[in-house]
Formats: structure tokens, C-alpha cells, sequence
């Protein structure tokens, strides 16, 4: 009987355990490299499964499940676990360019990278990662510990995805630099002391220095290097690049560092759940415009009309799995947009109604076919754009003010000389007889 | 005295009046049937479609009348057209030919003949150049006599000169602008013949109408002061002037700024200042007049003129200094360009392109108005003889248009009435010489009657002898020669030269019968010969609908290339609605009217920076268009390519006027000789300038077109150059579709990569191509 | 030189003296009483001329609307004296002083239907 308890209470709590569904579906297909053992990764895809995920596993080589079927994305989510792999070991539906238009689609992508150079290598130079040459992983001689210098424990920095009070994450592979793209979002920085070389003995590094100091290699080190980096791609899709596979390993998991449980564990887990869309996920559930005094929107509004414009935005929430509405962002903008913008004005949450953010301004004094252009771009949240075509007309010609004071004198000219051709017909006609009277006495004379 | 030949002498004139007038009722019906049919080729060959460019907006604004009413339309703010600017149709525009058409539509539907508001625009033209003739007729009559006008009637009816711009499907402000030209003239001319307050007020009104319906009223507004102005210096100042002026001028200028697009012009602007002068003018000399009548005394006398002069010339410097301040705008750019011919091509591009503001060749003047030509001076020298008010007028009329028909291919229109009106003039007075049954008696002398028998019928009109009842006209008129004027000198010598001939007292006239008959039949076949001339012209030249074009089979049968319409529809049918064409202005209005889609720029051509924005899109290599195509949310681009066809009116053809355009607003990134050969020549083919090739025009008009010949040479039969094997790639854009004869082409606008690459290196990773190693940036200083 | 200029000064005057007289004494009661009304339509036309340079043009339509009322109703009204003067009989044979009342009718109502058209 007593027994019973705690096998019920553990039922229990594995039920309510942490069930974070994703806001872009659950099917996730992992393709994964024969020569790896799906077992040395377990914590890592036990998590991803506890949370809801269905796993498919397939060799890159195999054509079946495929990843794109008659143009529909079949899976919403892929885990790319090859990073050793040649071209010839690709099936037709992985190579680079099938995977950029699989992010077109909508799916989101992890990817590992490898210290050898692969048809990933070239995909990630359209990402705007610059990898270094072939055969040049990551080396770090500090901290001092027992293991190899390729195996480098990496303080976690602050960055928008994983909390930066984690534990030191253990990586080994090839790090990258960043381009100037600004849709990457830098996950796990490397360590200041880090940096690319072929070899782990200090030997060879004037050698590597005199190369960059020449202008010929390049030079790949400190913390400016990217280990695990994001991508928000304009579509929606997130990609992920990390720069080895140990990270997600069972092995790194485990280790300690400096007494402490490694960070890897959870920060694989905060790293797929990004890529995955569930967290820093948001949208607009709608926009509104109005003239002030009014709540239907009209089709088209007069210059100097004061309007009234509101979004509502909603975060998705993975404990819940649903949207709720949102007001945590503080710096939304708008613009009023015909051509360049004429207007741009922050767009302030409403106190009392969440997830609402409004503001009023006045149209500009000039007419043409504007714009409200919401576009919201930050590291590691996806975008909001919405685009509202309206036009702005010049006011109707009954429309403009009348009887104006400064006019009186004219009004009144020309109410006089009305006045006056009236009152002067009047007198000519009755006067007319006398006229012709008196001329026809004369004639008659 | 003699007759050639016996007229009836039992017929009483109030019969003889009657079937005159009754004569003239059924000629009136004909001609005005004559001019409508004539105008119909277009209709019966092709179909009832509105043609050409221009008609289009009218035809989508008279829609908007007909749909949603009157209010509306004056309202109306277009967001469709000059995206994103937008266009205030309302204040911009003539209002004239919507509204009449307007107008005829409510009126027709309430009495329950439900026309088609399409039927309506397209057959307004020959409705009204009925109206035409019948105006032309009246204006005549005032001239000469009725036969007269009846054959001007007939002459402005069929003359090819304005069935161009009236056929039907033409729906443009010509249709109606002509005949209120003709009508305003003949009321004015009718106010200064009675004196009527009436007159000038109706004339003040129809120039209203006129000043509604079509830019060109200007000329009205400048022909009635300049001939205002030649009476008074010619010493014809009289109290009919001042009224028939006067009463036209005051109402005539308030109603014209009633219409928005005119505003306050007629008090700001050069193209107004000389009826304000003249109105001026006429006021202080009527004074003058005034005041003289009660004063005797001549020193008072001459101080007064003294002052009259003063003033008149005060307020001409007054004038003057206004306009060199700026409060009255100088002459504006689209008149200027007449009195300037080369200002256009400089400074003001747009204007100069227009194939329609070219000069006139000499062709075209036979090709529109065939005998009338010749007769046209032989009239204004019958105007001489005569020389009333309205002759001076005509006289006037004829000099000014002759200048800016020979400016402006356009003007011929302004040209024609007066040439029809003078033709008949000279025409009428030759039939009336050898109609008139009167022989002269025969006297002593009689070789130098002899001598001055007629030879043949036109030209020489100046020549033929004076019939009797004329010279007792002579004495007439030069009994009541007019005052002394300063151009009375000219006017006299002219009039001796004409009646050079004429000596006092010798009998002049034309004998027998078969004289008669010989000339009669030589003029009948003139005439018959201009009618097989203005239909021959009229089926052929100017009843083509330009929006179908017609070749024929080598068997003969006719072909009907209907690119363009497959073209616009194919958008209206496949495209979201808000979807967003960007094409050569040209193309505008028909793209709005057929394919019903937003557009950047059309034939109103009033932003010249906009325009230039195009040109420049065209003109310059994808990765400079494209940010200026996603600024403007273009989402197509539509062009036009005759190179498979032979169809010169192509873009690649007007492609230097874009870029010269677009060289007039950014000199530094556009250069016209960059699109030439080092040599100077205009190539599309090998040996083509890089930046030809380069620009997006070449690339879009002949992507994929060397696919066309299987391996062939690529030939381009307008430029009639061949094309080099590997046409051109296109990175940014996709294209939508080609019509039949690859004469319009149209392209998508590809939206933002998703990665944020540019699309050219996301096309090269596409197609497989390797990127080239990129280097980590570089720190300035070391990072801490 | 001050006795030209004195003399033409004091001619002037004596001109001006001399063309009132004449004009009082030559032109019927009728011609005054439309003289009359053509001197009120000027007094009104150069008060809101006057107004408009030194106070302001704005709005400007609605000045034009009123001086051109002025202006408009003061040739119709000396369109009519012309017309009505018998001194001018010969000029117009076409229009009997009742034709030329009716045409100055017409003509202003259609003048007054632009001003008030314009003046709002």
C-alpha cells in the first residue's frame, strides 16, 4: 500500500513533467550519420521525445522518409547530424539547395558542423559564416584541466536564447566567424583565449600568426569566434549551426567542470526548443485603424485627419502550448509610409488590455497612398511585419472652410451689387413709360 | 441685260425663300450624315473600342460619372494611378467631355434606352463633328452667304484633318473642343456684328463649355483680344465692340475659374494678360469716347488722348513688371515651346518626345486638307476685299494657325476650321461668279472683255474678272472705306491690287453658256475628287484603333494582332488586384483602362521626377533597379518588344528617350553616351556598350529570345541587327508571360531572399556555383 | 515755366467745368440714373480692390468674385447706355432699347449665377 504512493506520485509527476510543444508542429526528423551511434546522444533525443517531439531516424543516404514530398515539406522540424558526410552520401532531398528551400517552406533546421570540409561547408557560407580552412578545430589552452586542448569548456555569455546562468558548456569542433548579416543571432560565443589551429601543440602558431598577419588566411580566434550560432531566416524558419556534434553528445553531458555538472544538457535542450520555435516566439494576431472618434475603419482617411492605429500581439507560451497576448515588447514601432516614411511614432502597450499596443497621430498634410509599416526585427525573436495599404485623399470641395471673416467685404460686394441690378431693373422698367411717353409727345411735336 | 440661261419667272420669292431654306435643312441632314458615317471605319472594320491612349482615362473617368455620379467624379482621388503618389482627378483634369457624356448617358436613361456608357464614348465624336458642320455652317453664313456655309459645312465635315483627332472610338477632348471652338467664334463674331449683350454672353458661356472641355482654349482666349486689338488700330472702334468685348470678357473670364484645373490662371499667367489688356484697353477708350462727344474744345482734346495713351501704356508696363516679379507666371513651358522651338528638347524632354509636338512635314498639310490648301489663300484674299469686322477676324485666324500648324503637327487641328471656312469663301464666290445668269451688255470695247475670260477654275481666283452686280459692291465698300488707322495704308494697297483689274465704268462678266458649264464641271469634279481624297484618307490613316493592329496575309486575308489586349487581360485575370505595373508612361492610361491594375506612371505625364524614376529603373543594370522596384511595390514590369514582329513602336526604340529623361534628374548616374559604341552608333546586338547590355530594358526585351530561333542567328527585324547566341540572364526578375508575337512582355518582381543574401548570389548558389572564401572581418584593435 | 503749366492747369479745370455742364445739360435722366449706378458699382469695385492690397488676398476667390461682380455688372450696365442712347441709334439696328434691357438682364443673372457659384 505505501508502496503504491510513490509510484503513483512519480506516474504523476512524469506526466507533468516539462511538456513544451512546439508552435510549428511535433515531427522532427533526424538524420543522422551511420558512423554515430544514436545511443552516445540518448539525453539529448530522450529530452526532445519527453517534450513531445515524434523522432524519425533515417541514414543521409536514404531516400525514404523524404523531407520534401511533391513540394510539401513533410516534416516541421530537421535535425541534421552528418557532418562528417561527403556529397555522394547525400540524398537528393539534403543537398544545400534543397535545404534553403526547405527553410523557404517553413521547417527549421539544425545542423552540425565538422572540422572537414562538406557540402555544409558551402550552405553555411550562404548563412554568412566564415569557416575556417579545413582541419582547424577549436583550440583553447585554458583553463587548465586533463583534457585535450580541442576539448574546451565555454562560459555561456549573455545571448537572447539560453540563459547566460547556465554552466560552462563542453564543445570541441570548428568554430566560425561572423559576416554581416543581421538575420544570425550568436548563441555561444567562444572564449577570449580560444582560437583555430591545425594542431594542439604551440609549435605551429607563429605560423598561424604570420599567415594572418599577412592577409593571407585569416585569422580565427577569441571571443568574436561563433560556436552555436542562430539564423532567423525572413520566412519564419530558424536554423540553427552548431559547430560540433560532442556538444549534444551523452559523454559531454555527463562531464563535470571544476566540480559542476556541465551545462550541456540544458543548453542543448534551451538550443532545440528555440530552433524549434517554442520559445522567444511571437506574431501579430491582428491590426486596426480608425479615425479617433470612431470604431470602423474607413477606406480612405483625409489629410490632417487624426487616426487611431492598434496591433494586437500574442507570445506563444510552450507550457501551454497556446498563444497569449503580449505586452512585454517596449520599443514598437510605426511608420506611416508613402515612399519614405512620414511618420514614425512608437506604438505604446495599452495598460489594461494586454497584448494591445496603440497610438494616435495625425495624418501628414499631403495626399497619396500611405503605408502603416509594422516591422519589428530583434536577435533572437522572430519578426513581425504587417503592411496596410491606405489612401490619403485631399479633402472634397465642400469640405473646406466657408464664410470666412476676412471675406465679408467681398461677400458683401457682391450681395450689394445683386441688390443693386435688382433694385435699378425695378426702377428702369417701371420707369420706361415715362420715357417713351414723353419721347413720342416729342416726336409727335 | 442678257442672261446665259432663263430663270424661272413664275415663282414668287416668299416660294423661292421657302425651298431655299427647305434646300438647305435636307443639305444640312446629309452633311451631317456624310460626317458621322465617314468617322465609322473603325467601328466596322475592328469593333466599338475606345483607341489610342489618351481615351482610355477619359473613358475610366466618364465611368466613374456613370457609376457613381457627378459628386464623386469631381471628387474623385485616383490611388490607382502614379502609385504611390496618387492622382487628384478632380482638380486635374477637363471635366468637359466626361460631363457631356455624362450627361447624354443620365438623359438616355431616363428615357429608358439603357446605351452602354462604351457606345456612348466612343460615338460622341461623330455625334458632335455633326454639330461641328452645322456651327461652321452658321459662322460662315455670317462671312459671305448661306451657299457659303453650306460648303464649309462640307468641308470641315470630311476634311481628314479633323476626322483624326473625331473618329469614333477617339474619345478625347478634341471631339468637343472643336465644335465649341467654331460655335464660341460664331457668337462672338454675331455679338460684333448686332451689338448684343446676348451674343457676347452666349459666347461667354460655350467659351465656358470650351474652357471646360480642352486645353487649347488658350487660343480663344488669345484670338477674340488680338482681334479685339487689330479693330481698334485699324480705327473700327465702335460701341458694338465695347459691348460684344466687354460683356464676353467679364462673364467669360469668371466662369472659366470655375473650373478647378483653370483656378485662378486667368488673372496669374501670361497666356491670359492680353485679354486683360485688351479688356482694359477697350474700357478707357470707350471713356475717351465718351468724353469726347460732350467736349468741343481741341486742346482738351488733345490731352485727353495724351492721357488715354498714358494709361494705356501704364498699364502695359504694370503688366510687364508683375510678370518680371513673379506675380504673373511667365508663359508656361507647353506654350512657350511654339514660340521657341528648341526649348523643349532641352529643358523640358517629356514635351519634346511626343511624336505629336513634332513639325509639321509638308505632306501632311496635302494628306489633311487636299484642295482646300490652295483655296485657303484665295479666301483670306476674298476676306481682304470685303474686309468687315468678321473678315478681319478671319484674316487674323488664318496668319496664327498657319504659324503653329506649321509648328506642331498636333495644331493642324486649330488649322483646319479656318482653312474649311476660307475654302468655302473662294469656293462659294467662284460658283456664284459662273451660277449668276447675268451677262454684261456688250460695250465698244469689246477685246478687253474678252481678255479676262476665266481659264481654269481655282487657284487663280484672285485673277477672275468681278461679275457686274460686284462692282457696284466696290463702289460700295470704298464709299464707306474705314477711319483713318494706322494699318489702313496696308489695307488699301491690298485692295487696289485686287481691284487692280477693275476700271470705273467698264462692264465685267462671263459669256455664254458653255463657259459656264465648263467651269462648273471642272469645279464639281474637284470636289468630287476631295471626297474619293478624305474617304481614301480617312479608311486608311486614321481608322486604326492602335490598340489591334491589322496586317494582311500574304493571301491577302487580313491579320489581326491583338498582343496588347491579350497582354492586359491576361494581368486582369492572373494578378492579385492591388498588384502593382510599372511600364513606360505611354502605356499607362490603357493598362488602367484594360487591365484595371495600379500603375506608376501614365500618359498625364505630370511628374517629371517620377517619370525620370522609371527611366531610370529601365535604364540602369538589375542590382540598381531592384531596391528602386521594392520601394515603389512594383510587382510586375511591363514592356514592349517589336523585335519579332517588326513593330517599330517598341521600347527598345524609345529606350534613349528614358534614358535622356532620367539623365535630366540624376546627370551623375545616367549618361546618355554610355549606350552608345565608342563610335556614336545605337546597338543591340555583340557590339553593344556594356551598359546597354547591362540594363534592364535590353535584358527584359530579349531574355530567352535567341531561344527562339533553334540555334539559328538571332535576328531583331526592327534594328535589324543580330543577336548574339547567349541572351541575357535575369537574376531579380521572373517572367510572368510573353504574348503571342513577344510583343508585350511582362516580368515578376522577385520578393527578398529569405536567407538576406542579395538575389544574385542566391541565383548563383542555386544554379551550383561555388561562393568565393570570405576572410573573418577585420579589428581594428585588439579585442579585450 | 510757371505760366504754361498755370495756364494749362486753369485750362484743364475750365475743361473739366465745361465738360460737367455739357454733360448735365445734354444727357436725359434716364443715361443719369444708369450713370448713377455705374459710379456705385465702381465705389464698390475700388473699396474691395483697395481692401485686397492692404488687408489681405485671402481668400482669394472670394475676392475675385466680388470685384469681378463689380466689374462684370458695370460693362453689362454700360452695354445698356450704349445701347439705350439714342446718339447711338445708327450702331444698333438690330437692338431696340427693349431687346438691349432684356439681353442686360440675361447677361447679369448668368454673371451673378458665376459670382455666387464662386464666392463660397
Amino acid at each position: 500500500m505505501l508502496s503504491l504512493w510513490p509510484l503513483l506520485a512519480a506516474l504523476v509527476s512524469l506526466s507533468i513533467s516539462s511538456y513544451a510543444k512546439s508552435s510549428t508542429g511535433d515531427s522532427v526528423l533526424v538524420v543522422l550519420d551511420p558512423s554515430l551511434q544514436r545511443d552516445n546522444f540518448s539525453i539529448f533525443f530522450k529530452g526532445l521525445e519527453a517534450n513531445g517531439y515524434d523522432l524519425t531516424f533515417r541514414a543521409p543516404k536514404d531516400v525514404q522518409p523524404a523531407v520534401i514530398q511533391d513540394d510539401h515539406a513533410e516534416f516541421s522540424h530537421v535535425i541534421l547530424f552528418a557532418p562528417e558526410a561527403k556529397s555522394p552520401c547525400y540524398s537528393q532531398d539534403i543537398t544545400p539547395q534543397s535545404l534553403v528551400t526547405l527553410l523557404e517552406k517553413g521547417t527549421n533546421l539544425l545542423v552540425a558542423l565538422s572540422t572537414k570540409q562538406t557540402p555544409l561547408t558551402s550552405l553555411a557560407a550562404e548563412f554568412s559564416l566564415i569557416l575556417p580552412p579545413a582541419g582547424t578545430p577549436l583550440v583553447s589552452h585554458f583553463p587548465e584541466r586533463d583534457t585535450p586542448s580541442t576539448v574546451v569548456p565555454v562560459n555561456v555569455s549573455v545571448n537572447p536564447v539560453v540563459p547566460s546562468s547556465l554552466p560552462p558548456v563542453w564543445f570541441s569542433g570548428t568554430p566560425f566567424a561572423f559576416g554581416n548579416n543581421p538575420l544570425l543571432v550568436p548563441i555561444l560565443n567562444a572564449s577570449p583565449e580560444s582560437f583555430a589551429a591545425d594542431s594542439d601543440r604551440d609549435s605551429g602558431a607563429d605560423a598561424v600568426y604570420d599567415a594572418a598577419e599577412k592577409g593571407g588566411e585569416g585569422f580565427w580566434a577569441g571571443s568574436s569566434l561563433g560556436l552555436v550560432a542562430g539564423f532567423q531566416t525572413l520566412g519564419g524558419a530558424r536554423a540553427t549551426w552548431v559547430g560540433g556534434i560532442e556538444l549534444f553528445s551523452d559523454e559531454y553531458a555527463e562531464k563535470t567542470i571544476g566540480g559542476i555538472k556541465s551545462g550541456n544538457e540544458p543548453f542543448a535542450a534551451d538550443v532545440a526548443s528555440w530552433t524549434f520555435q517554442e520559445s522567444n516566439v511571437l506574431r501579430i494576431e491582428s491590426v486596426a485603424h480608425h479615425r479617433v472618434n470612431e470604431t470602423l475603419p474607413r477606406e480612405t482617411y483625409t489629410i490632417n485627419d487624426h487616426v487611431t492605429f492598434s496591433a494586437q500581439v500574442s507570445k506563444y507560451n510552450p507550457e501551454t502550448s497556446a498563444w497569449e497576448p503580449y505586452s512585454g515588447i517596449s520599443d514598437l514601432q510605426l511608420e506611416f509610409t508613402m515612399l519614405d516614411p512620414h511618420i514614425r511614432t512608437s506604438l505604446i502597450p495599452v495598460p489594461g488590455e494586454p497584448g494591445k499596443y496603440s497610438v494616435t497621430f495625425r495624418v501628414p498634410d499631403r495626399h497619396g497612398v500611405f503605408k502603416f509599416v509594422l516591422d519589428y526585427k530583434r536577435k533572437g525573436w522572430n519578426f513581425l511585419e504587417s503592411t496596410t495599404v491606405v489612401p490619403v485623399v485631399p479633402p472634397r470641395h465642400d469640405e473646406y472652410p466657408r464664410f470666412l471673416s476676412p471675406a465679408w467685404p467681398y461677400y458683401a460686394g457682391a450681395i450689394s451689387t445683386s441688390i443693386g441690378f435688382l433694385v435699378f431693373s425695378a426702377l428702369w422698367l417701371t420707369g420706361d413709360n415715362q420715357e417713351q411717353k414723353k419721347s413720342k409727345s416729342a416726336k409727335s411735336e | 441685260m442678257p442672261f446665259a440661261y432663263q430663270l424661272p419667272s413664275d415663282v414668287s420669292p416668299a416660294t423661292v425663300a421657302n425651298t431655299s431654306s427647305l434646300l438647305r435643312i435636307i443639305a444640312l441632314a446629309l452633311i451631317s450624315g456624310a460626317a458621322i458615317a465617314s468617322r465609322l471605319f473603325a467601328v466596322i472594320n475592328f469593333e466599338s473600342i475606345i483607341h489610342e491612349f489618351d481615351p482610355w482615362f477619359n473613358y475610366r473617368a466618364t465611368k466613374v460619372i456613370a457609376e457613381k455620379g457627378f459628386y464623386e467624379f469631381w471628387n474623385w482621388f485616383d490611388p490607382t494611378a502614379w502609385y504611390p503618389l496618387g492622382r487628384v482627378v478632380g482638380g486635374t483634369i477637363y471635366p468637359g467631355l466626361m460631363a457631356t457624356s455624362g450627361v447624354i448617358y443620365s438623359l438616355l436613361h431616363a428615357i429608358n434606352l439603357p446605351v452602354d456608357i462604351r457606345n456612348i464614348c466612343v460615338l460622341l465624336a461623330p455625334g458632335f463633328s455633326a454639330l461641328t458642320a452645322w456651327s461652321t455652317y452658321m459662322f460662315t453664313k455670317e462671312l459671305k452667304d448661306e451657299s457659303a456655309g453650306l460648303l464649309a459645312a462640307v468641308f470641315i465635315g470630311i476634311v481628314p484633318g479633323y476626322i483624326s483627332r473625331s473618329v469614333a472610338g477617339s474619345y478625347d477632348n478634341e471631339a468637343i473642343a472643336i465644335f465649341l471652338l467654331m460655335f464660341t467664334f460664331f457668337c462672338w463674331i454675331k455679338a460684333l456684328k448686332i451689338g448684343s449683350a446676348f451674343y457676347g454672353s452666349l459666347a461667354a458661356l460655350f467659351y465656358f463649355y470650351m474652357v471646360a472641355a480642352w486645353g487649347g482654349y488658350a487660343f480663344i482666349t488669345n484670338m477674340i483680344p488680338l482681334h479685339a486689338f487689330a479693330l481698334i488700330l485699324m480705327g473700327r472702334f465702335s460701341s458694338r465692340l465695347y459691348v460684344a468685348y466687354s460683356s464676353w470678357y467679364a462673364i467669360g473670364t469668371l466662369s472659366s475659374m470655375q473650373v478647378p484645373f483653370v483656378g485662378f490662371q486667368p488673372v496669374r499667367t501670361s497666356e491670359h494678360m492680353a485679354a486683360l489688356g485688351v479688356f482694359g484697353l477697350l474700357q478707357i477708350i470707350a471713356f475717351a469716347e465718351l468724353v469726347r462727344t460732350h467736349v468741343s474744345s481741341k486742346q482738351f482734346q488733345s490731352l485727353l488722348y495724351a492721357s488715354v495713351v498714358g494709361m494705356g501704356i501704364t498699364g502695359a508696363l504694370a503688366i510687364i513688371g508683375l510678370t518680371y516679379k513673379g506675380w504673373i507666371a511667365p508663359w508656361t513651358g507647353r506654350f512657350y515651346s511654339l514660340w521657341d522651338t528648341g526649348y523643349a528638347k532641352k529643358y523640358i524632354p517629356i514635351i519634346a518626345s511626343v511624336s505629336e509636338h513634332q513639325p509639321t512635314a509638308w505632306p501632311s498639310f496635302f494628306m489633311d486638307l487636299q484642295l482646300l490648301i490652295f483655296l485657303f489663300p484665295a479666301g483670306v484674299i476674298m476676306c481682304f476685299r470685303q474686309l468687315r469686322d468678321e473678315h478681319v477676324f478671319v484674316i487674323i485666324y488664318a496668319v496664327v494657325a498657319s504659324y503653329f500648324a506649321g509648328v506642331m503637327v498636333r495644331l493642324m487641328l486649330t488649322l483646319t476650321p479656318v482653312v474649311c471656312v476660307t475654302a468655302a469663301v473662294a469656293f462659294s464666290s467662284l460658283l456664284d461668279t459662273y451660277i449668276d445668269p447675268a451677262e454684261p451688255d456688250v460695250l465698244e470695247d469689246d477685246s478687253n472683255t474678252g481678255q479676262d475670260a476665266p481659264t481654269s477654275g481655282t487657284s487663280t481666283a484672285v485673277s477672275t474678272s468681278s461679275p457686274a452686280p460686284s462692282l457696284k459692291k466696290a463702289k460700295k465698300a470704298a464709299a464707306a472705306a474705314p477711319p483713318a488707322g494706322p494699318l489702313d495704308g496696308l489695307v488699301s494697297t491690298v485692295t487696289a491690287a485686287v481691284s487692280s483689274s477693275k476700271k470705273a465704268g467698264k462692264p465685267r462678266g462671263v459669256f455664254g453658256l458653255d463657259t459656264r458649264i465648263a467651269v462648273l464641271i471642272n469645279a464639281l469634279g474637284m470636289l468630287f475628287f476631295f471626297v474619293m481624297h478624305c474617304t481614301y484618307v480617312t479608311s486608311t490613316a486614321y481608322s486604326s484603333p492602335s490598340v489591334v493592329l491589322a496586317s494582311t496575309n500574304p493571301d491577302g486575308s487580313q491579320h489581326i494582332i491583338d498582343d496588347f489586349r491579350e497582354a492586359y487581360y491576361w494581368l486582369r485575370q492572373n494578378t492579385p488586384e492591388t498588384a502593382v505595373v510599372m511600364s513606360w508612361w505611354d502605356y499607362g492610361y490603357q493598362i488602367a483602362g484594360m487591365a484595371d491594375r495600379p500603375t506608376l506612371v501614365d500618359n498625364n505625364t505630370w511628374n517629371n521626377t517620377h517619370i525620370a524614376t522609371v527611366g531610370k529603373a529601365m535604364s540602369s543594370s538589375e542590382e540598381v533597379a531592384y531596391p528602386i522596384l521594392r520601394k515603389h511595390d512594383v510587382d510586375y514590369v511591363l514592356i514592349i518588344f517589336g523585335g519579332l514582329l517588326g513593330y517599330s513602336g517598341d521600347d527598345i526604340n524609345k529606350f534613349l528617350w528614358m534614358v535622356r529623361i532620367a539623365q535630366g534628374v540624376w546627370p551623375d548616374e545616367i549618361q546618355e553616351p554610355n549606350y552608345f559604341t565608342p563610335k556614336g552608333e545605337y546597338r543591340v546586338d555583340e557590339a553593344a556598350s556594356s551598359t546597354m547590355k547591362n540594363s534592364l530594358m535590353y535584358k527584359m526585351s530579349y531574355y530567352r529570345f535567341a531561344e527562339l530561333f533553334g540555334g539559328n542567328q538571332a535576328v531583331d527585324r526592327v534594328r535589324g541587327q543580330q543577336m548574339p547566341k547567349v541572351g541575357p540572364t535575369l537574376d531579380y526578375l521572373d517572367e510572368a508571360f510573353t504574348s503571342e508575337n513577344w510583343i508585350v512582355r511582362i516580368y515578376q518582381v522577385k520578393k527578398d531572399d529569405p536567407l538576406g543574401r542579395d538575389l544574385k548570389t542566391a541565383n548563383a548558389f542555386a544554379q551550383g556555383k561555388k561562393r568565393k572564401r570570405s576572410k573573418p572581418q577585420v579589428r581594428r584593435k585588439a579585442v579585450s | 515755366m510757371a505760366g504754361p503749366k498755370s495756364t494749362t492747369s486753369s485750362a484743364s479745370s475750365n475743361a473739366v467745368r465745361s465738360l460737367l455742364r455739357a454733360y448735365n445739360e445734354n444727357t436725359s435722366s434716364r443715361l443719369k440714373f444708369i450713370d448713377a449706378f455705374l459710379l456705385f458699382l465702381m465705389l464698390s469695385g475700388i473699396i474691395q480692390f483697395v481692401y485686397c492690397i492692404l488687408v489681405t488676398n485671402f481668400p482669394f476667390n472670394a475676392f475675385l468674385a466680388g470685384f469681378g461682380s463689380c466689374v462684370g455688372q458695370f460693362v453689362l450696365t454700360a452695354s445698356l447706355r450704349s445701347q439705350v442712347n439714342p446718339v447711338n441709334r445708327a450702331e444698333f439696328k438690330d437692338v431696340s432699347p427693349e431687346r438691349a434691357f432684356a439681353d442686360f438682364a440675361l447677361g447679369s443673372i448668368v454673371l451673378h449665377f458665376f459670382v455666387y457659384n464662386f464666392l463660397g
